[in-house]
């Protein structure tokens, strides 16, 4: 029988850690039930039940600083009426996550630890400048979502240690947008995600951006920020010229790889056509022109069915 | 460990495995093997069960986290003393099931989806139903008997 | 047509719905036997390599397992077409998942850890996964134990016409290649089986195959066993779509582990096995040409093909048959050529997938249908009326074309998809219509000496009317249509009506489930015994009601003389009257029906089925250019079904199919590295979900077929032959570029909008003039 502890606390999860080497943590289960029964991860070894910790949990407002416990669900993040409208790329990314009995499980924080290049929760993370904390024997430290994915299932964490929420704050003026490109159009992971933010300086058509990013995921090891915005978008509306050249960065930050969700030189182009998309809606969301809810998943107005499924 | 758990009502204390998963409890403990499997990776919905008024997927659910917890399976769905409520119904006169081996997921996760108030259209049914394959009938009776249910359901 | 039947054509629910959306339906897995093992195997990991040795030693001292068995101690004779395989491999592997050892042991986890336990040498052999390589000189052989050139297991080759002569007269010809890929059935139920032997040394195998007495044959052929003591059961089924049609390699491996382990034995299959381990439909590569006439007469076709194999043949080496029809019947098209090989891969093998190589060939055939019309000027459906077959055709190949509904498929197709307005006139929202239609066998296939199907029709004292039928359930509603073609034909209540079909001790001898023959034969047979029986009961009436039995009517269960309402009897009592007397007897009657058609001859030519099915499909699309999704919208369905026994039923065939050929289309696929399937799951294979799958409008078109039971024919493969070349048209015409290959993925399409990948075509304008001329 395998060792199972479902601590309380935080610090009870990292003293059953300490006194456990090689325990894993369990949130979700989504990916970890799958990795332990196909031998990716040890089927045997101890689990810490994180979702009984109360401090971990819920999807909180506290001001304009967005509080998300470790083991909030993707369901309670996509239902969320301030994220989908405040940080709309965290809400498009949760919405496409699975399918609903997978986002009623799957955790926030698992979805970063798993450390996937494709995760889809990461580069909306860090195009909100998202904050980590993370707990372990020796207290808390905070480290920036951008740089707690090291590589494909690595992370910053070291053993013993927990991350316990992401914090992130979302000004007025601001707006993103997260947008994906996948075979099928459900239950799929990215072949291409691209989260974007912008912050203006007003509202209306020719609102200025004063600061942007692009986050790109499932084009290279890690999910990766689209380098030099700044200085490609600052102090003026994103023009199609303009959005043409944040296309361009996003393609030369990519490192994909071909695999069966697509080749290296299709994601590359994806990205910069998906960056593009994913900048505009922001800049639209930011300057308030945005009244359409979610966006389509591949950001491009898409029709209605046509052969007369009754409404 | 032991868990105590209410299935379909009735409570149900065993002694299990933590990390065993509830798909393994349901069908080889509690011989409940009216929720199938079909991958055992969340991919096709088969093992669909309601644990606290939300659909999961009881292949990747492990039980030490659901102590306590209120499960309905596709047993349990019409209620006591009822063969089939109106949705398995409909299931059954839109012609919503043929091989049937999708069927109890797909009722299972359909009525969760109609209890969380699912908006009376195809598209959005469609979408909450993604997680469920079905590779027999192309969905079309599926969505139309769970949008009848939703129709009828709001009057 | 008559249309006053009192249950034919009703949209009845599924006999077997109530249980199945209650959980009641006991399934393969859900059986639980006293002192039933877990049967587990162990597979190479490699493409191609020869084994050295294989040593058990450490498994078999396993506590909790009961038989450890490989090549090196059982009794097997090798199988398949061409006999080209053996359940457990002994000398060579020539795919990964091929089986080297099984175990048998109390429970999953003993069974896996003794499969760890067993320690496999192989030396690596050089291995090939393309076709096209494995028929060059110096590719590695794959069966180097068989006498046969360049890894070309079978040939088939057909030629009708002048082909030279067609060609100069054509003033349009267009060409190009189409391909398909590796692709799976995949029913949400994996593969499970259940062996065991009585005390007395009779075998009882619990599995889902449908073609049940090939499969009680080829155990007893295989494994040596005496086949009068086998009893195949058949449990209701998850799904197959042919991937469980017939015999496997893990069928005898069952069995000889149940012999070995002297207990009952389970082998279940995992979602990965189920992709690595079970057959699938091979990819075939199409390289076609069509020539016409300036005023669109179709001229010729020509096909060459190869054909994907995999290492061993079972029924996938047979898909050239079907995909052979299309090529050389599909529309009136006189000379015809195929030349096709059947090429050995170091991959997974192909079996009878649903459509059995028609999706594929439909997809040459139709694609280039509306290139022609494009490259004439013509309206694509214009075109496809114009050459549509009609009945009374013979084709090339001596299919007698009898109903056919065809014509008007196209035109209802082409009305309810607006086309005529829509088509072509949607470029700018890239958004496209296109379409396509098929021929496929809907009265039997005659791939075997007897094409037949026997039922036994018996009703009891109580009124209850049993049909033993030799066909077999699989979802798909035969059940059903067969218990209200008897209800029809005997003139009583569908509730009165039960149909047994799972035992082969007790059903009569049927070909499968296969070739949408079940409604057709398996129905026929079910009439034929249901008309015997209403005989019988008419001729007991005849006595009570003291008028000649030919005199009397049977409707809703009442027996009657037409025109006095008074000399009535229910008809259970007609059967108690019989029963419950001196010299009484029962009624119980048989019957078994071989549709009357012919073997090909070895020219390929030969009326192969009764009747032959049509259906045309209209499909939107809307295409994202700029990252490669494709959108289906809506499809438009119209199948000549000869009678919708249950339109129901006919509908959900219809629209499963077309589910799952929009899956062929756009998303699925077993991507092959290095002669494995990276990823074999079902994240990655790419099934459609609710939000894939398009509003689908069907029409049923009934054409009332002369030979079918109240003039149905088959419907269970026609949806999905015919997305994949519809939506690649409709993308055509959406993006102006031709899919060459399917599945359409997103990068696949951007390239070719990249690289503009258009049309083939070579117009001759001399002959072009010559025509508008006259
Ligand atoms: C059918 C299916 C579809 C999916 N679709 C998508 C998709 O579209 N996009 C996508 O991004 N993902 C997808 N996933 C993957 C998965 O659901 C997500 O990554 C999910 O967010 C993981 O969360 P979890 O809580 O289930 O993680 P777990 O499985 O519980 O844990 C995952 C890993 O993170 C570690 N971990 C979890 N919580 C913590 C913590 N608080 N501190 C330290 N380590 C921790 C675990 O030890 C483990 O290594 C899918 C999975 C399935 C089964
Ligand atoms: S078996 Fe659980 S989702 Fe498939
Ligand atoms: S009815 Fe067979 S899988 Fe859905």
């Amino acid at each position: 029988m395998t060792s199972y502890y479902r601590p309380g606390s935080a610090s009870e999860a990292v003293a059953i850690l300490a006194a456990n080497p090689g325990a894993m943590v369990i949130a979700g289960g989504t990916d970890l039930v799958i990795d332990r029964r196909l031998g990716r991860a040890d089927p045997r070894a101890p689990l810490v039940d994180v979702t009984g910790i109360n401090e971990l949990r819920g999807v909180r407002w506290d001001g304009d600083e967005l509080h998300l416990g470790a083991t909030a669900t993707i369901s309670a993040i996509e239902s969320d009426p301030a994220v989908i409208v405040r940080t709309s790329a965290l809400a498009e990314a949760a919405r496409v996550l699975g399918s609903v009995q997978i986002r009623n499980m799957a955790t926030l924080g698992g979805n970063l630890c798993t450390a996937s290049p494709a995760a889809e929760m990461v580069p909306p993370l860090m195009v909100h400048d998202a904050v980590a904390a993370i707990r372990g024997p020796a207290g808390e430290r905070r480290q920036a979502v951008a740089d707690v994915v090291t590589g494909p299932r690595t992370t910053i964490l070291a053993s013993g240690e927990i991350l316990t929420n992401v914090r992130l704050r979302a000004p007025a003026l601001s707006g993103s947008c997260y947008l994906r490109q996948t075979v099928r159009w459900a239950m799929d992971l990215a072949g291409v995600g691209v989260a974007a933010w912008v912050l203006t300086d007003g509202t209306g058509r020719e609102a200025a951006v004063q600061e942007a990013r692009v986050a790109l995921g499932a084009v290279a090891p890690t999910a990766v920020l689209v380098p030099g915005l700044e200085s490609l978008l600052a102090g003026a509306p994103p023009t199609t010229e303009r959005l043409g050249a944040v296309s361009a960065a996003a393609s030369a930050a990519c490192e994909p790889i071909s695999d069966t969700r697509g080749t290296a030189e299709h994601r590359r182009h994806v990205a910069g056509v998906l960056a593009a998309r994913a900048l505009s809606i922001a800049h639209a969301r930011a300057a308030g022109l945005w009244s359409g809810g979610l966006a389509p998943v591949n950001g491009r107005a898409s029709a209605v069915t046509s052969s007369g499924e009754r409404a | 460990m032991r868990i105590s758990i209410t299935v379909n009502g009735d409570p149900v204390a065993q002694p299990v495995d933590p990390s065993d998963t509830l798909l393994s409890v349901l069908r080889e403990r509690l011989h409940l093997i009216g929720t199938k499997w079909g991958c055992l990776t969340g991919d096709c919905g088969a093992c669909t069960v309601i644990v606290d008024d939300r659909s999961v997927v009881s292949c990747l659910q492990t039980v030490g986290q659901i102590d306590g917890a209120d499960i309905t399976t596709i047993e349990g769905i019409a209620g006591r003393g009822r063969m089939m409520n109106d949705l398995q119904e409909a299931f059954v006169t839109h012609g919503a099931a043929q091989c049937g081996f999708c069927t109890p997921g797909m009722v299972v996760a359909a009525e969760q989806l109609l209890r969380d108030g699912v908006e009376p259209n195809g598209a959005a049914i469609r979408e909450g139903l993604a997680g469920n394959l079905c590779r027999c009938t192309g969905y079309s009776k599926i969505i139309d008997a769970v949008l009848s249910v939703a129709l009828a359901r709001m009057e | 047509m008559r249309s006053d039947y009192a249950v034919v054509g009703k949209r009845i629910p599924k006999l077997d719905a109530p249980d199945k959306v209650t959980g009641r339906t006991v399934y393969a897995d859900d059986l639980k036997l006293s002192g039933l093992l877990t049967a587990a195997i162990k597979r190479s990991p490699h493409p191609h390599a020869r084994i050295l040795s294989v040593d058990v030693s450490a498994a078999e001292a396993l506590p909790g397992v009961y038989a450890v068995i490989h090549a090196g101690n059982v009794t097997q004779r090798p199988f398949g077409f061409g006999h080209d395989n053996t359940p457990l491999k002994d000398r060579v592997v020539r795919c990964v998942g091929d089986e080297v050892a099984a175990v048998a042991a109390v429970d999953a986890a003993t069974a896996q850890r003794a499969l760890d336990l067993i320690s496999v040498d192989y030396e690596l052999l050089p291995a090939v996964d393309d076709p096209f390589e494995a028929l060059q000189p110096g590719a590695p052989r794959i069966h180097d134990e068989l006498d046969i050139e360049g890894n070309v297991s079978m040939e088939w080759n057909f030629q009708t016409g002048d082909l030279a002569e067609a060609e100069r007269r054509s003033a349009v010809i267009v060409s190009g290649s189409y391909s398909s890929p590796q692709a799976a059935p995949a029913p949400i139920e994996t593969h499970v089986v259940i062996a065991g032997f009585d005390a007395d040394g009779a075998l009882e195998v619990i599995s889902p195959v449908h073609m049940v007495f090939m499969y009680r044959k080829e155990l007893a052929d295989c494994l040596g066993l005496d086949w009068r003591r086998i009893t195949v059961r058949q449990p209701p089924v998850g799904g197959s779509f042919g991937g469980k049609i017939d015999i496997d390699a893990h069928d005898f491996i069952a069995v000889m582990l149940a012999r070995a382990a002297r207990r009952p034995v389970k082998l279940a299959m995992s979602r990965e096995e189920e992709f690595t381990g079970t057959r699938t439909r091979q990819p075939i590569h199409f390289q076609l040409r069509t020539g016409a006439a300036a005023d669109g007469t179709l001229l010729f076709r020509h096909a060459e093909v190869v054909s994907d194999n995999g290492a061993y043949n079972a029924w996938g080496s047979h898909a050239l048959l079907v995909a052979m029809n299309t090529v050389t019947s599909m529309y009136r098209v006189g000379t015809s050529r195929l030349n096709a090989k059947v090429v050995y891969t170091n991959k997974n093998y192909g079996g009878s997938v649903r459509g059995f190589g028609n999706p594929q060939a439909t997809f040459a055939v139709e694609q280039q249908m509306e290139e022609l019309a494009d490259a004439l000027g013509m309206d694509p459906m214009d075109l496809r009326l114009k050459n549509a077959n009609r009945p009374g055709d013979v084709t090339p190949q001596g299919l007698e074309i009898t109903s056919c509904g065809l014509s008007e498929c196209l035109e209802t197709v082409r009305r309810k998809s607006s086309w005529d307005q829509r088509r072509g006139r949607m470029r700018r929202q890239h958004r496209g219509l296109g379409a396509a239609a098929y021929v496929h066998v809907g009265g039997g296939a005659r791939i075997y000496g007897s094409d037949g199907c026997g039922a036994m029709t018996k009703i009891d004292d109580s009124g209850r009317v049993a049909l033993i039928s030799g066909s077999s359930e699989l979802g798909q509603g035969s059940e059903t249509a067969l218990a209200m073609i008897v209800a029809e034909t005997l003139g009583v209540p569908l509730e009165a009506v039960s149909v047994s079909h799972d035992d082969t001790d007790v059903k009569p001898w049927d070909v499968g489930v296969h070739a949408s023959r079940t409604t057709f034969v398996a129905g026929n047979a079910a009439r034929m015994a249901a008309a015997k029986a209403r005989d019988e009961l008419l001729k007991g009436a005849a006595e009570v009601l003291d008028r000649p039995a030919r005199s009397l009517t049977i409707r809703d269960g009442v027996i009657s003389v037409p025109g006095e309402p008074t000399a009535t009897l229910r008809y259970e009592k007609a059967v108690r009257r019989r029963l419950l007397r001196e010299g009484s007897s029962i009624i119980m009657t048989s019957a078994f029906y071989d549709p009357p058609t012919q073997r090909q001859d070895e020219n390929y030519v030969g009326n192969i089925s009764a009747s032959y099915g049509f259906g045309a499909h209209v499909v939107e699309v809307e295409v994202d250019p700029d990252t490669g999704m494709v959108r289906v919208l809506g499809l438009w369905a119209a199948h000549d079904v000869g009678r919708a026994i249950n339109p129901m039923s006919c509908e959900g065939q219809i629209e499963g199919g077309a589910v799952m050929g929009v899956g062929l289309a756009l998303s699925e696929e077993l991507p092959v590295e290095d002669g494995r399937f990276p990823a074999p799951n079902l994240h990655d294979y790419g099934m459609p979900t609710a939000m894939d799958a398009p509003p689908i409008d069907v029409t049923l078109i009934e054409t009332a077929d002369e030979l079918g039971p109240f003039g149905a024919k088959g419907i269970g493969e026609g949806g999905i032959i015919l997305p994949p070349a519809a939506i690649a048209n409709a993308v055509a015409d959406a993006v102006g570029v031709r899919p060459r290959s399917y599945p359409i993925r997103p990068w696949k399409l951007r390239r070719w909008i990249e690289t503009g990948e258009r049309s083939h075509v070579d117009k001759r304008p001399q002959l072009v003039r010559d025509v508008n001329a006259r």
